[in-house]
């Protein structure tokens, strides 16, 4: 019945010429392979730009990219922590959601310090460039210490 | 005077250097430094660090330079109690007398906080400091560190870093039993450390280990906490660097990283 209404709404939709989007509810387990993916994604940015931000590999323009890949998958944080994704081997703790506040601000601050790092990058002054992926590194420990799982590396 | 504040400065370092403050501060926001009261879990119980600042009554303001250097050295306190191991003596032991009175130097010229020690909550056959006099006669053997002239004047200073300022091993050291650090598996991890936690293999085994960690990896990781693959370390390891490696010189955490490398590879599995 409920499938029928929804095939009706999307007909009707169509006939309108409506874009039409089915937002379907995200399993738990597929909520928590894409946060892994969008934390992976950051790790792969961060690695790569710290080649450079240490002085082993120049900067042929690359920076920037890696910058912009950080400020929009910081930004992808407010989408990847759904309640109940905790599963399998996941590492992100009960305080992430026991503890609303503390960890939007911890968001925050991570999102406000990839952006200040995308700053610098384009300032180009190389010691503005290291202080800020120094504060961005800071962000993450911070987050990790509180709200992931302590694991060996 | 200047002199003093020279002292002091080297003192001031050396603490970071000793990873004296992650001990002796409780782990709370806004916690005084150095006034002792953090807990500190182990497989013996839980000891609560004491407090080191100058005060006189509840710190170390009535201490000698002496008995400041009996307690790095020997593992006495000023009364000739026993401390327990859970004071790295058995590390800083190593220590050089002008490196432990430049501790001391800074040491006393902070605040003095009031703040009395909390009895330490361990199991009844640890319950008297006999048991870690009895302890320390069978596996403790003091003495300061002597340079190996095989190595290069950076491996040394790293080994000097690493084994008795920075006291790795106890933490990533195995231990046999009674909580001895088994030498011949220096840095090789730590399977059993406190409650289910583990420490990682820091040797250069490839797949166990650090052994794909560049000299300039194992520098930054000290530096800013980032692992090579661009993860970000928290815990009890994040504590470390920012209380202690962070604030040494690049010249240092290069030294430490030369010792670490030269280690031979265990496959210490965790």
């Amino acid at each position: 019945m409920q499938l029928r209404r929804t095939g009706a709404l999307i007909g009707i939709a169509a006939m309108l010429g409506l874009s039409v989007q089915v937002a379907a509810e995200t399993l738990a387990e597929d909520a928590k392979k894409y946060r892994v993916s969008i934390m992976t994604t950051l790790k792969g940015h961060i690695g790569a730009a710290s080649m450079t931000v240490r002085g082993l590999v120049d900067d042929n323009g690359q920076l920037a990219g890696h910058a912009a890949g950080l400020v929009s998958g910081t930004a992808e944080l407010n989408n990847i922590f759904q309640e109940g994704s905790a599963v399998d081997d996941s590492e992100a703790l009960p305080s992430i959601w026991e503890q609303p506040e503390k960890f939007a601000a911890a968001m925050k601050q991570a999102q406000e310090a990839t952006v200040a790092f995308q700053e610098a990058v384009a300032g180009g002054d190389s010691e503005a460039i290291g202080a800020a992926f120094r504060s961005m590194g800071k962000s993450c420990g911070g987050c990790h210490d509180d709200f992931r799982e302590e694991h060996d590396h | 005077m200047a002199a003093d504040e020279s002292l002091v400065a080297k003192g001031e370092y050396l603490l970071h250097a000793g990873g004296c403050i992650t001990c002796h501060t409780k782990d709370e926001e806004d916690a005084i430094p150095l006034a002792g009261g953090r807990a500190l879990e182990s497989p013996f119980g839980t000891f609560y660090s004491p407090n080191i600042t100058p005060d006189v009554d509840t710190g170390i303001g009535g201490w000698s330079d002496d008995d400041f250097t009996t307690a790095l050295w020997e593992g006495l306190n000023p009364q000739g109690d026993h401390y327990f191991p859970a004071f790295p003596f058995t590390a800083y032991t190593g220590i050089s007398r002008d490196d432990a009175l430049a501790i001391k130097a800074y040491l006393f010229s902070i605040d003095a906080v009031s703040r009395t020690n909390l009895e330490h909550d361990l199991p009844f056959y640890m319950s008297t400091r006999l048991a870690a006099g009895a302890w320390k006669l069978r596996y403790f053997d003091a003495g300061r560190f002597t340079p190996d002239t095989e190595q290069s004047d950076q491996w040394n200073r790293g080994a000097y870093l690493v084994r008795h300022f920075g006291h790795c091993g106890e933490c990533h050291t195995p231990r046999g039993r009674l909580g001895v650090l088994l030498e011949d598996e220096e840095l090789a991890g730590n399977p059993e450390f406190g409650d289910d936690e583990t420490v990682p293999n820091i040797t250069a085994d490839k797949k166990h280990g650090i052994g794909r960690w560049s000299l300039s990896d194992i520098e930054y990781f000290l530096d800013i906490g980032m692992l090579p693959d661009g993860d970000f370390t928290g815990g009890a390891m994040g504590a470390v660097i920012e209380d202690n490696t962070s604030q040494l010189t690049r010249e240092d955490r290069l030294a430490i990283a030369t010792y670490i490398k030269s280690l031979p590879a265990k496959q210490i599995v965790l």
